[in-house]
């Protein structure tokens, strides 16, 4: 209990409290400026913890994001090209089937068909090929630039596979085995179709070979299916992606952005209460008993 | 009974009260003066000359007589003054110190070393799906030097704090042993003047400012003697006794590096093997934060050593945990992997920290067997950053325990002010002049003036009449 007050004391306090008043509302209003509720370490060091948790999860969902924009173009990608394939295979069968009636064609019609076999399958090849940003898709990870060699062997290592991260724990595969879908050297389509054309053109028949033309469409379509179905996931996960990201940021605002209204609030208080300190300072310090002796 | 004695009562008062308002006007002009101590005329009544005797009457006093003019300072607040002056110095220190090392983390946000490391690994993602190609393979290169200079520049900070705590010390060193001198020859002032007979209140009160400085740079307490002087004790030994001062000096290496092995100390001048432990004041707090790491890995060592210490041990985290990754891929030309990131083996990790790999074709982003454009190793270096135990994780904790010891620190500083306030408010309740009360004191002592005055005037009335107007009756 201090009974004796002096006017060394009502100065020093009334300096002290103007000062802590004026610190309050820098800090108060450095809230509002940033509108940040955590702005150093000190602050709140078990929010930081968290933020620096959500910050990485933050970031490496929006790298995710990236994968999955990328493995898309993958899948979209192979499943034109396969669509196409498709549409080449179901035409070489209608042709397969046509050159099939021994002894009704003539020698020109059977060249007509031969020669249009050729191209398919020289199209058929270039589907092969089709590539995705510089990468062959059918190619896996094979650096050498084509899929098929025009020898029609296949220059991926079999068993590797392109794959993209779309979440901490799954991996999609994004392309496709070539050698599944065209199959290779002599047993591929191309050659297939080729020997169709030879077969046509020297007069062998080709009745045989609709059952192998029906087989490589079956395989095609079947890859289609699988690539359909991760196109699929892919998208789900693109969805599980953009959801994350959502609770992620509102995860982050939780813990680290200022509730502006009440920051607003507070540093009007802070105001308000500043200047009332400083009016009372200025009515009670200069008050001294020569104000009163005559 | 001497016939003017009555005079001379009434002069001593008129004396008294005059020596009275001196000290009230000294009070008065030094009511802003840092240190001043209120201060009071002693005064006593002055006792009749010779007994009074059957055949006398009795006699009154002599009138007043000032004995001294008193200091009314307490030595008991004095005390506890420096005492919360010693820790709330040491605190101020220590929170400013381990304010600079945590703005310097730039954490939490964009600018700091958990973002860039974002931004790494994810630059291995990116080289991941594009494997094989120079544009993303010199993102990721430029990204890993990027978060060396990061761990350098880091590392330089603490090196820059360090060095200028230590050229503070040193200046805190200097004005401690001149504040010692200054004490030490007040002390012999202060002593003469006293045995002289005189009043020694404005040196006493000089001399506590400057005690009250040497708590508040090294902690000093103070040992009163009989002959008025003081001792000023700082780390157990005396700075000052009497009238002799001693020299204080750091010892120890000039650069953060070499004080591993040759620490900070305060030592004697007179004895420089001996170091003064101090545990208070400004000095105290500087010599802390510049200890050397702990070499246990404990995070016990001084604030700035180990935070150097972390960025030495982020940059060996990080070659640590990509190294061997790298090392087990092989590069799009199909030959493994080499090293990428090299630390130099002599100096600090920190600023040995470089990338190796100078373009795609060294950067091993296949899994062996996989092909030319196979990413998965780049992938798996890429989850690194995600795994228990990654640099993250390391630098997360650091940045967690960085801010716990930081608000420890501010906290400490806000209950130790809180103290020394509550001291220093004592001391001036105690000390510090009250104007009003002045001013009391000086209508008092001008009626005393008046009052003596009034006296005189009586006595020399009746003298008038006794000198002047006796047997002037029937003349």
């Amino acid at each position: 209990m201090i009974n004796r007050v002096t006017n060394q004391q009502l100065l020093y306090s009334a300096q002290r409290n103007l000062q802590n008043a004026m610190s309050e509302m820098g800090r108060l209003q450095d809230r509002v400026s940033s509108q940040k509720e955590i702005t150093k370490p000190s602050d709140d060091p078990a929010a930081v913890a968290n933020l620096l948790r959500v910050r990485q999860s933050m970031s490496a969902n929006s790298q995710y994001s990236r994968n999955i924009a990328d493995g898309q173009g993958w899948l979209n990608t192979i499943d034109s090209a396969l669509s196409a394939v498709t549409s080449i295979l179901h035409r070489a069968r209608d042709l397969t089937v046509q050159g099939s009636n021994d002894g009704v064609l003539t020698p020109s019609q059977r060249e007509a068909i031969a020669s249009e076999l050729d191209s398919l399958s020289d199209q058929l090849l270039a589907q092969a090929n089709t590539s995705y940003l510089g990468r062959s898709v059918f190619a896996g990870n094979s650096d050498a630039g084509v899929a098929f060699q025009p020898d029609y062997s296949y220059t991926g290592s079999p068993g590797s596979s392109v794959t993209r991260r779309v979440a901490d724990e799954s991996a999609v595969r994004v392309d496709s085995d070539g050698t599944a879908v065209f199959g290779e050297g002599s047993s591929s389509m191309f050659q297939l179709l080729k020997d169709i054309a030879s077969d046509l053109r020297s007069g062998v028949s080709i009745a045989g070979r609709i059952d192998q033309v029906d087989t490589q469409l079956n395989a095609t379509l079947t890859e289609q299916a699988v690539v359909g179905s991760r196109l699929n996931g892919i998208e789900k996960a693109q969805s599980m992606n953009l959801d994350q990201s959502v609770a992620l940021e509102a995860q982050r605002s939780g813990v680290e952005d200022a509730d502006l209204s009440k920051a607003i609030l507070d540093l009007k208080m802070q105001e308000t209460s500043y200047q009332a300190a400083l009016a009372v300072t200025a009515r009670a310090l200069p008050a001294t008993l020569a104000d009163f002796l005559r | 009974m001497s016939t003017f004695s009555g005079l001379n009562a009434a002069y001593s008062g008129l004396v008294a009260a005059r020596q009275g308002l001196d000290v009230v006007g000294q009070n008065i002009v030094n009511a802003g003066t840092e240190g001043y101590t209120r201060q009071r005329v002693q005064t006593s009544a002055v006792g009749a000359l010779g007994a009074s005797t059957s055949f006398s009457l009795p006699r009154p006093g002599d009138g007043v007589a000032v004995t001294g003019i008193a200091r009314l300072g307490d030595v008991y607040l004095d005390d506890r003054v420096q005492a919360a002056l010693g820790q709330s110095s040491y605190w101020n220190t220590m929170s400013t110190i381990r304010d600079g090392l945590e703005a310097s983390l730039n954490e939490p946000g964009e600018n700091g070393l958990s973002s860039q490391l974002h931004s790494f690994w994810g630059a291995w993602q990116d080289l991941a799906n594009q494997s094989g190609e120079s544009a993303p393979a010199s993102v990721l290169l430029e990204q890993g030097r990027v978060l060396a200079s990061q761990i350098a520049d880091g590392y330089h900070n603490a090196q820059a704090q360090w060095s200028s705590t230590r050229a503070q010390a040193e200046g805190m060193v200097g004005t401690l042993n001149a504040t010692a001198e200054q004490i030490a020859r007040l002390n012999g002032q202060i002593r003469s003047t006293i045995a002289a007979g005189g009043s020694a209140n404005e040196l006493i009160d000089q001399r506590s400012v400057l005690v009250e400085q040497a708590s508040a740079l090294a902690g000093a307490t103070v040992v009163y003697n009989d002959d008025n002087t003081v001792n000023v004790i700082v780390g157990g030994s005396p700075l000052v006794a009497g009238t002799t001062a001693r020299q204080l000096q750091l010892s120890g290496a000039s650069t953060m590096e070499a004080a591993a092995a040759d620490p900070v100390a305060l030592v004697w001048s007179h004895r420089p093997a001996q170091p003064v432990p101090l545990d208070a004041g400004q000095l105290g707090a500087a010599l802390a934060a510049m200890a050397p790491a702990a070499t246990d890995g404990s995070r016990s060592g001084g604030a700035i050593a180990e935070q150097a210490e972390m960025y030495n041990r982020m940059a060996t985290a990080l070659a640590d945990a990509v190294n061997p990754v790298h090392e087990g891929g092989v590069t799009p030309g199909g030959s493994p992997g080499g090293p990428f990131f090299a630390v130099a083996s002599a100096g600090p990790a920190a600023l040995g920290l470089s990338v190796v790999p100078s373009d795609v074709s060294q950067i091993a982003t296949a899994l062996p067997g996989e092909g030319g454009k196979g990413g998965g190793n780049a992938d798996l270096i890429a989850q690194i950053g995600a795994q228990p135990g990654s640099p993250d994780d390391l630098w997360a904790g650091f940045v967690v325990a960085t801010g716990v010891a930081t608000s420890a620190a501010d906290q400490q500083y806000k209950l130790s002010s809180q103290a020394t306030t509550i001291a220093q408010n004592l001391r001036s309740s105690q000390s510090a002049v009250d104007t009003d009360e002045e001013l009391t004191n000086m209508l008092a002592l001008q009626r005393a003036y008046q009052g003596a005055a009034r006296v005189m005037t009586a006595v020399d009335e009746a003298l008038d009449v006794l000198i002047n107007h006796m047997g002037l009756v029937g003349r």
